[in-house]
């Protein structure tokens, strides 16, 4: 521990102090043992010392790698599973070669004792080169305020350069006073400091001070969190907005595929929300041989499984189409029945091949997470289904506006023996318009395999839905299903902060009810074939 | 040519062997004993009379989607109201006998808390109270609805979908248990009806004495509701509505008529299955339930009432049947079966049946009337 | 028609003897039936079920069955479909003449049973966790009951976590709702103010978890410790724990224990962000000892797949299955008032590296364990009681239960015993 020493004040001080304690070596081999407790104080204190080596002990311990070698106690450190695994030392990272199954025992970690790790590592981060980690480290000192780290802080805040970073520090060392017993003056201005971050986070912060002894902090504080809690407010409203549009790109992603099936062709598909199970297990498949062939790829799986999803749904749907609903055409209601009947099949032959428990599909790096706007937190994977749900309506508005198939597909729909009299193969038209109604149901099962579970159910909780979007937006009408899939998303989400999840969704459905009323051919009326009862 | 007899051929038939059934059944129950090959087990005497509910709720369907073109998705909250305001009644007749020994509320309602018991299930612990609301509950509701829905003009797939939304609003509703119906458990652990004991064979027998008589009871108020001169507006309704409109019919009272009458034959069919399976839960109320009274109807042939008891009792009889000897590819065989009756047999199985019987006498049906939905 | 309803009926019961007279022509078996869903919405939980009971028997057979017969499994599926559990439940015990039932999922499916076997006096082995607040006669518990989960769960955050802020969030239906209220009773009787408990009720299969979630968070943010209590049914449980990685809620800030949620659940999960969220049960596929690993390899071999992994309700399945042989054995014969008597404390090894015994109340000892979420969907214990914990069938923090306990050894006989009144307060038995 003696090597690579920086040489700032402060390291240099809690050298000494750690040196006068324990070496790191030492300090490793009392990991395994005591309650949990006491293994959080070994690791502060592992963090005290300050050596180099240490963050990359305690992040094996975090990552729950570290393991006690059973032959002579000894603390390694073990990546890989099985036959792979493979032995280290966890100081000096040297490698130990393989370790056989059964021979190690692992260190057991708890979220308390993950705390503690964080708070070490991020103390021992604090001087990182890094910037990124600078920051992170501040924000961990931020969560977990704690008066002993001031002075670091203050060593640290002296010689930052990079503003953020320097707002973040000065932040957590105001956090760090609040919790000390600093004089009542000082902690007035910490408060000062906390509150101009704003957000959850500051709010957990100042909480606490509310009802504090100190009649002029209590007050700060309480002024400081109303102020907070106001421009919380404000952006609630932007929140739901979003909440909103996310549900609203859930249901139209759900719905447009049905909107082609049923609003254009007027059949009634019962077997649409298993059509976007067959695309969610698509995306499963691809991603199950992606995992075992080509590991580099996994962030493409979804544009790869997307086409793939597309065609899969699309055939299997041309295929309904040819064999089934072809002798149906003018017997809308009994195309319920058949799709019915197709819909429990395609469930029991998923249920055969895959097996009833639901199917991991993993989210790709740029789908974890979430950014802030604002004062708003926006989760990637629901980020990229707004735009996913919007390209493809885009997509398909083209698809049917500009190109000779979109045409001819009009065509037949709107008076079929006259297009077969110009030549149109209205057959062909027929079970490519289906195909593609189900392809479109394909590329909703890889976007919503992200978000729900992928299991020989996930088509029975969308398909009402779906119905509902079509027929209050005016089955024929896309723009009909899109303005209706998002009024809805975002209806619901305004009301279920106020009366619940369930209630809500009751609601809605009595408002469409009520709705048709009104408007008995939806949101836009549109005139077409079929759709007539 | 029998069909202008108030009782054809079809429904004579067809009463005739449920008359049968239903001194036979009984009979073989009781008085054969367990070792004769006709006895009929108590069980299977149960699973009968569960099917003739079933049976009598696909009549009732029939009577609004066959004869006036409703294609009704939410029939099932009718037959589950019935069954609700029947379990209801059950339910206050356990009395102090339940878990917690409470005399007046119901077990659920104990643990969940309630001080007293909520107010509309006043007056459930009479029973004519309760016939009342099994007539009432469903009626009301398919009057409101219809009322609102025909008279604004909404058919076909648009009204489909509605009373899906119906029945779905209702199962999410009836799944809160702030709700006070027992939430996801629904009603159960019921004792006895009128001082029978429900598991007593005695009160087994009669519950399927009165279904069956329910079942001929509803095929024939069908029958009648259809064969005179109202029945033919309704089919003139289904075929041509507006044609119908201009020739001086008030089409929407006709359709609330019809609609309120079947809700209401729906939710008798409701409350005599509640006894005789024992619970009664919102998972009635799933829209994948009435979509499959459809199916019955349509698998037995729509238009006919008979046929629609017919579907109903093949229907549920292979779902019994399929669950226990290929618990793991029934959905396969039930899959199929609807896919190929849709495709081959547009007049559902009845008309298969009366074709092969025509093709013997050469006689025609003046009756079968193409529907186009 | 009605020919056409003959013939099946006739065709249903010429089918059955057929079956029962070519079983008869090779041996005598004991059969034993099935009752879990293999389609609808609980065949993802139930299907494994089935197979472990398959499993057991097979394993059974092969040591020479019981009393020198074989076993026969008698499989059917209830499809999910309540209404449809106590007919088939009829027929398994009317028709079939199983001589044992294993069975259910939901509490639901459970009552929807009860009256059926109350009546037709066979045996029903329930192996799922469940609200408690019930003793049956006729059924046999192997489940946990809330003390033998929740209530030790909560001790532990609020010990070694210090949480002191609770949400409790629930899919609507029984179970979470008996559950909440008991833990609602219980933390305020240690002390937590009502505005620190927030409770949360979502239908089933709920899906879109956007709200509660950054609900959770703002409420977490009061600066107290808070944890999350969920009693969140098996198919909401996916999205939910998405949108928990995804809105960056860590276990380390806000930790998840959940009571639902087991390996097999896991298994459709990414976990790497839920390390450190807790399950609290009564066995883990982790656990280390000679009885779990041999369990874990005959499922292998039997299922064929050495990825599918084991979970707590499937112990519950072994050890009921375990129970009922040995009870057998011990009456001599499978008839069902002889085999009542012969289970009570009937002691069997669990795969925890104990003993569990069937108490008076039908219900078993269990240790309880804490476990935390590994990245490679294991949970591994990080806490378990010392001894084994008795399933409480009428919880003591209830007013409405407090007096009442279960004892089924005569003389009392009672499922539901008013220590009060000195009363049995409801049906007596049979």
């Amino acid at each position: 521990m003696r090597i690579l020493l920086t040489l700032t004040v402060w390291f240099g001080l809690l050298l000494a102090s750690a040196a006068s304690a324990q070496s790191l070596e030492d300090l490793a081999r009392q990991l395994p043992e005591g309650s949990f407790n006491d293994r959080a104080e070994v690791v502060a204190k592992i963090g005290a010392t300050g050596d180099d080596r240490a963050v990359g002990l305690l992040n094996a311990l975090g990552e729950g790698e570290l393991r006690v070698r059973e032959a002579d106690g000894a603390v390694i450190q073990v990546k890989g599973r099985g036959s792979k695994a493979v032995g280290y030392d966890p100081l000096t990272g040297d490698e130990l070669g393989p370790v056989g199954s059964g021979s190690t025992e692992s260190i057991r970690v708890n979220n308390s004792l993950r705390r503690a790790v964080r708070a070490a590592i991020g103390l021992l981060t604090l001087s990182s080169p890094d910037a990124g980690k600078r920051l992170a480290a501040a924000n961990t000192a931020f969560a977990a305020p704690d008066p002993e780290q001031i002075e670091a802080l203050d060593t640290a805040i002296a010689k930052e350069g990079d503003a953020a970073v320097r707002t973040a520090m000065e932040q957590a060392r105001a956090a760090a006073v609040l919790a000390s017993d600093a004089p009542g003056a000082e902690k007035v201005a910490a408060i000062g400091i906390v509150a101009r971050r704003g957000g959850t986070d500051a709010l957990t912060v100042l909480n606490p001070y509310r009802g504090d002894a100190d009649a002029p902090v209590a007050e700060a504080a309480d002024k400081a969190i109303a102020g907070i809690e106001r421009a919380q407010q404000l952006w609630n409203v932007g929140q739901n907005v979003w909440f909103g549009l996310s549900l609203g790109s859930v249901l139209l992603l759900a719905a447009v595929g049905l909107a082609i099936t049923f609003g254009v062709m007027g059949v009634i598909n019962m077997a649409h929300g298993e059509l976007i199970m067959i695309g969610a297990y698509t995306t499963y498949v691809t991603q199950q041989v992606i995992r075992t062939s080509f590991p580099g790829l996994f962030d493409w799986s979804l544009l790869i499984a997307a086409p793939l999803a597309f065609l899969v749904a699309g055939a299997i749907g041309v295929a309904i189409e040819r064999f089934i609903v072809r002798f149906l055409y003018g017997r809308a209601l009994e195309t319920l029945l058949a799709t019915w009947g197709v819909s429990l099949i395609l469930q029991q032959l998923v249920r055969t091949f895959f097996g009833p428990s639901n199917r991991e599909v993993g989210n790709p790096s740029w789908m974890s997470g979430a950014f802030p706007l604002g004062g708003l937190s926006i989760t990637w994977n629901r980020f990229y289904i707004v735009i996913f749900a919007v390209a493809i309506f885009v997509g398909l508005l083209l698809l049917l506006k500009r190109t000779l198939f979109g045409l001819q597909m009009r065509a037949v729909t709107q008076n079929r023996p006259m297009a077969s009299e110009m030549g149109i193969r209205t057959a062909r038209v027929d079970a490519l318009t289906f195909g593609l109604g189900a392809g479109i149901a394909g590329l909703a099962g890889v976007a919503l395999s992200q978000i729900d579970n992928v299991s020989p159910n996930l088509g029975q909780s969308y398909i009402i839905d779906s119905f509902l979007v079509v027929v209050f937006g005016g089955a024929g009408n896309l723009w009909g299903t899109f303005a209706a899939a998002f009024t809805l998303g975002v209806a619901n989400k305004f009301m279920e902060p106020f009366v619940g999840a369930v209630l809500a969704k009751i609601l809605i459905l009595v408002f469409i009810i009520l709705f048709i009323q009104k408007r008995p051919r939806g949101l836009f009326p549109t005139r077409g074939r079929a759709v007539e009862g | 040519m029998a069909s202008t007899s108030f009782i054809d051929r079809r429904l004579g038939v067809f009463l005739a062997l449920l008359a049968v059934v239903t001194v036979g059944v009984p009979l073989a129950n009781t008085a054969l004993s367990p070792e004769s090959g006709l006895h009929v087990p108590t069980y299977m005497l149960s699973l009968i009379g569960k099917y003739l509910c079933y049976a009598l709720l696909a009549v009732a369907l029939d009577l609004v989607w066959g004869y006036c073109g409703i294609l009704s998705l939410g029939h099932g909250a009718f037959f589950a109201l019935g069954g609700y305001a029947m379990g209801m009644h059950l339910m206050r007749q356990i009395g102090s006998r339940g878990a917690y020994g409470n005399p007046v509320l119901p077990d659920f309602m104990v643990f969940l808390g309630y001080e007293k018991l909520p107010w509309f299930w006043h007056g459930f612990d009479m029973f004519w109270f309760a016939c009342l609301m099994v007539l009432l509950a469903p009626g009301l509701l398919a009057f409101v609805f219809g009322w609102f829905a025909f008279r604004s003009r909404v058919t076909g797939v648009y009204l489909s979908i509605i009373t899906q939304a119906m029945t779905y609003a209702l199962l999410l509703a009836f799944f809160r248990n702030e709700m006070g119906f027992g939430g996801n458990n629904g009603l159960t652990d019921f004792k006895d009806v009128l001082g029978f004991s429900l598991s007593s064979d005695g009160t087994r027998v009669t519950l399927f004495v009165l279904s069956a008589l329910a079942l001929g009871g509803g095929l024939l108020v069908g029958r009648w509701i259809t064969m005179t001169k109202f029945g033919k507006v309704l089919v003139g309704v289904r075929d041509a509505e507006s044609r119908t409109r201009f020739l001086g019919y008030r089409v929407e009272q006709f359709k609330l008529f019809v609609f309120t009458v079947s809700a209401m034959m729906a939710g008798v069919a409701g409350a005599l299955y509640v006894p005789q399976v024992g619970i009664i839960n919102p998972g009635e109320f799933s829209p994948a339930n009435s979509i499959e009274i459809v199916i019955w109807v349509a698998l037995g042939g729509r238009g006919t009432l008979v046929g629609a008891a017919l579907g109903a009792l093949i229907v549920v009889a292979a779902k019994s049947w399929l669950t226990s000897a290929f618990p793991d590819a029934w959905l396969y065989a039930l899959g199929l079966m609807f896919i190929l009756v849709t495709i081959f047999l547009p007049q559902g199985v009845l008309g298969l049946i009366e074709k092969l019987g025509r093709g013997r006498r050469e006689q025609p049906e003046p009756e079968a009337v193409e529907a186009e939905a | 028609m009605i020919c056409n309803l003959k013939h099946f009926g006739l065709g249903a019961a010429a089918a059955a003897s057929l079956w029962a007279g070519s079983a008869l022509a090779q041996e005598e078996t004991i059969k034993v039936g099935v009752l879990h869903s293999l389609s609808g919405t609980m065949a993802i939980s139930e299907t494994t079920l089935k197979d472990a009971v398959l499993m057991m028997i097979d394993e059974q057979n092969k040591k020479g069955g019981v009393l020198g017969k074989k076993l026969e499994p008698v499989v059917v599926d209830p499809a999910s479909d309540w209404p449809l559990f106590a007919e088939k439940a009829r027929e398994l015990v009317a028709s079939d003449n199983v001589s044992v039932v294993f069975g259910c999922w939901t509490s639901v499916s459970r009552k929807s049973v009860l009256p059926v076997f109350e009546e037709l006096n066979s045996i029903l082995f329930y192996p799922v966790q469940y609200e408690g607040q019930e003793s049956q006669r006729n059924v046999f518990y192997t489940g946990a009951a809330p003390n033998q989960q929740a209530i030790p769960a909560v001790d532990y955050l609020m010990n070694e976590e210090g949480v002191e802020r609770w949400v409790l969030a629930g899919t609507d239906y029984v179970y979470p709702r008996t559950t909440n209220q008991i833990l609602e009773a219980y933390l305020k009787m240690k002390g937590v103010a009502p505005e620190d408990i927030m409770i949360n009720y979502t239908p089933f299969g709920h899906s879109d978890w956007q709200t509660i979630v950054s609900d959770i968070k703002a409420f977490g943010s009061a600066g107290k410790k808070t944890a999350v209590v969920s009693t969140i049914n098996g198919d909401a449980n996916v999205p939910f724990y998405k949108e928990l990685a995804n809105q960056g809620v860590s276990a380390e800030d806000i930790p998840v224990v959940a009571f639902s949620v087991g390996e097999e659940e896991l298994a459709g999960l990414d976990t790497a962000p839920l390390v450190g969220h807790l399950a609290a049960w009564n066995y883990f596929m982790s656990v280390d000892t000679p009885e779990n690993d041999e369990f874990i390899e005959k499922w292998h071999a039997f299922i064929k797949n050495d990825d599918r992994v084991t979970n707590d309700p499937m112990e519950a399945t072994y050890i009921g299955f375990n129970m009922w042989v040995k009870a057998v054995e011990a009456a001599g014969t499978t008839e069902t008032d002889a085999v009542l008597d012969n289970m009570i404390g009937v002691a069997v090894p669990n795969l925890t590296g104990g003993i569990s015994s069937m108490g008076a109340n039908h219900h078993i000892t269990k240790p309880v364990l804490i476990g935390e979420i590994q990245d490679d969907g294991q949970i591994e214990t990080v806490w378990e009681t010392p001894g084994l914990v008795l399933g409480d069938e009428w919880s003591d923090y209830l007013p409405e239960s407090k007096d009442l306990i279960s004892d089924w050894r005569a003389p009392m006989s009672c499922g539901n015993f008013n220590v009060a009144t000195g009363k049995c307060g409801g049906t007596a038995a049979n």
